[in-house]
């Protein structure tokens, strides 16, 4: 399962996801939308808006940082 | 039973938790995130003992001081939905469903962004209409912006929209910015900054993705319009206080009234600290002292017999 964050590097709330990944040993891409152009397209294909962090977990799409659902798309 | 439940983790709730676990109170604390409402900011200059942090690293720093006391109990990523008299004390039922029944509650839940509610803001928020400065600046990159409000969050905004934004509106309600001069004079300086005063914002535009923004110009009453591609909301905020205000009497804004000398509320075994209550300034380091204060004269409550939890340090 491939998990993809598109991030700025001025976020908190993507600071505190990359946090919670390294913490359970999570393999991820990251993506800076602010440097980024392909990937901010890709931001606003997947999440219909524009702000970060937006959390790709295999296709399951997710706005923003909450613990509770992505332990939940995660399995943990 | 608990002698006492602290709502919140900002600096008041967290200074809170630490002198009440070094008075070996049976305490717990309950907070969705900690560092309040500094976790977003770029960079914090005025938390005493500290030249400069990031919201980011504030909110670690406040965390890793909590849990290196003993005894506290801490309940992260939930949130209080209610309070109600139970007793001799109270009952607190959270968002994930646990309940806790305490004896005192210190209600330090800070504040939450205000919005505009003009028609738009809903329908396109995430969508072009942002409320986090720091987060998403970034994605404005050579895009036309507009900040509303004038005050200092407002001007911080602008300069996290600088080093991105074609172009940056300011638009401020009154007929003079309101933030700090030093902050007012850095981005007067800009030229990618044009600022507009009197404006009362009516009316965001935009389909699936934000194209515009209506104002009134209150000095004469017109009607104008904006083209542009991200509206920047920085209006100030309300207390967090909708769960309490059946048990402790609120001012007209919805802040916690409380006795400035202890942090006592109007409802007896409630105290309350920080942008929650009704001080008149709001700021990290005063809520710490404010929060800090008010254990100390739960203490001293508890300690006359108050305590349903049979606290007798």
């Amino acid at each position: 399962m491939t998990i993809k964050i598109y991030s700025t590097p001025t976020c908190v709330y993507c600071k505190m996801a990359k946090e919670f990944f390294k913490k359970n040993n999570i393999q991820y891409e990251e993506y800076n939308v602010a440097e980024d152009e392909k990937a901010r397209a890709e931001l606003v294909e997947k999440s219909h808006q524009l702000g970060v962090p937006v959390i790709d977990v295999g296709g399951k799409i997710m706005v923003g940082f909450n613990e509770s659902e992505l332990k939940k798309a995660l399995g943990l | 039973m608990y002698d006492l439940i602290i709502i919140g983790g900002g600096p008041g709730g967290v200074a809170a938790g630490i002198y009440a676990a070094r008075k070996k109170m049976k305490v717990a604390l309950i907070a969705g995130d900690f560092g309040g409402q500094s976790l977003v900011s770029a960079d914090i200059q005025n938390w005493i003992g500290t030249k400069s942090v990031s919201g980011f690293d504030f909110a670690k720093m406040l965390e890793g001081h909590l849990r290196a006391q003993e005894g506290i109990e801490i309940y992260q990523s939930d949130m209080v939905e209610k309070a109600e008299k139970s007793g001799n004390g109270f009952k607190i039922s959270t968002k994930e469903g646990k309940t806790f029944e305490t004896g005192t509650i210190l209600v330090a839940t800070g504040s939450a962004r205000k919005k505009l509610n003009v028609p738009g803001e809903a329908k396109l928020d995430g969508k072009g209409v942002v409320y986090c400065s720091t987060c998403d600046a970034p994605i404005f990159k050579n895009k036309i912006t507009a900040v509303i409000g004038g005050g200092n969050a407002g001007l911080e905004a602008v300069l996290d929209l600088i080093p991105y934004a074609s172009k940056i509106y300011l638009l401020e309600y009154g007929d003079q910015l309101k933030g700090d001069a030093v902050t007012q004079e850095k981005i007067k300086a800009n030229s990618k900054v044009e600022i507009i005063l009197n404006a009362k914002t009516s009316e965001i535009l935009g389909d699936k993705f934000v194209t515009g923004l209506k104002y009134e110009d209150r000095s004469d009453s017109q009607a104008k319009e904006l083209k542009l591609d991200g509206v920047f909301v920085e209006i100030g905020s309300y207390p967090n206080t909708g769960f309490v205000k059946d048990l402790a009497k609120l001012n007209d804004f919805g802040e916690i009234i409380v006795d400035h000398k202890t942090q006592q509320t109007s409802q007896p075994g409630i105290w309350a600290a920080g942008d929650a209550s009704d001080v008149l300034y709001k700021q990290n380091n005063i809520s710490a002292g404010d929060a800090i204060k008010a254990v100390l004269n739960i203490a001293d409550y508890l300690n006359k017999g108050g305590s349903a939890g049979g606290y007798t340090k």
